[in-house]
């Protein structure tokens, strides 16, 4: 691993981070359980965390990086509460998890 | 060089999200994985960002999702695509291979450490960061804090009109 301008705890931070994001998306891409899907979204948004943690220290600014991140702790919960109560309700009208299996939601 | 094991440790657990057959096991590897990204921002000086991720992430969120999975067991939860989970490391190599030359393509537009650290004129500290220039985004939070619980009212309240009892009355 070349860290050129970051220091190495940085760049470990912004690479692991975006190799995070990448793994999340290609849960999100792969699988059609919804329960799967948003333990994707979940993976993302712990990559989110390193990156922001890693652009933060970057900068100089730890106090600042930190009330974002503390602010995107509170959005990533919030989605995951509503996206799991959707969850449940697809799951009780159609007795399924498979995205595939829910036709109800064609438009 | 205890970051960087720390986060080989997180990224080995969010693979194990990825690999891991059982819903359950997996929901646990992701709770696992924000403790030990929890240590990882104390280590960093983010104590309450720290504080927030292992009580919340690693907590609230894991409860939620056993929750769910528990709920909606009798569900076809093992009828999963089983190439996503073969094909994984080998895509690994793929976006390490992305992921380098990214932060590389990136690096080129960012000014170095050293520079930035000279224009730094200090910080003030987390509350007055977070109570004082920040002020929008805890409104911005209460907001959406109060956005969710009325979604998960509403959400619950369709179920009872979905339900078979509800069905009757119709």
């Amino acid at each position: 691993m070349s860290s050129g301008i970051f220091n190495p705890e940085v760049y470990g931070l912004l690479f692991f981070g975006l190799l995070t994001v990448m793994v999340g998306v290609y849960l999100l891409l792969g699988y059609r359980n919804l329960i799967r899907i948003m333990l994707g979204v979940e993976v993302i948004s712990k990559g989110i965390t390193m990156t922001l943690l890693g652009a933060g220290l970057h900068q100089g600014r730890p106090d600042f990086i930190q009330a974002l991140i503390v602010t995107f702790i509170i959005v990533e919960t919030i989605l995951a509460a509503v996206m799991l109560g959707i969850v449940i309700i697809s799951h009780k009208i159609h007795v399924t998890l498979d995205i595939r299996r829910q036709s109800k939601l064609k438009g | 060089m205890g970051t960087i094991l720390l986060l080989l440790l997180v990224f080995a657990l969010i693979l194990a999200v990825g690999l891991a057959k059982d819903l359950l096991k997996a929901a646990i590897a992701l709770a696992a994985a924000s403790v030990f990204l929890s240590v990882v921002l104390f280590h960093h000086g983010a104590w309450v960002a720290a504080v927030f991720e292992l009580s919340v992430c690693s907590g609230l969120i894991t409860v939620l999702f056993v929750s769910t999975i528990s709920l909606t067991k009798d569900s076809d939860q093992n009828e999963e695509a089983k190439i996503t989970g073969y094909l994984l490391p080998a895509f690994l190599l793929f976006f390490i291979g992305v992921d380098f030359f990214a932060l590389k393509w990136i690096g080129k537009f960012i000014q170095p450490a050293n520079e930035i650290a000279q224009a730094a004129t200090g910080t003030a500290g987390f509350s007055a960061e977070f109570w004082g220039s920040r002020t929008t985004d805890v409104l911005g939070q209460s907001a959406l804090i109060l956005a969710g619980v009325f979604a998960i009212l509403a959400l619950f309240k369709r179920v009872a009109k979905h339900s078979p009892e509800g069905m009757k009355h119709e």
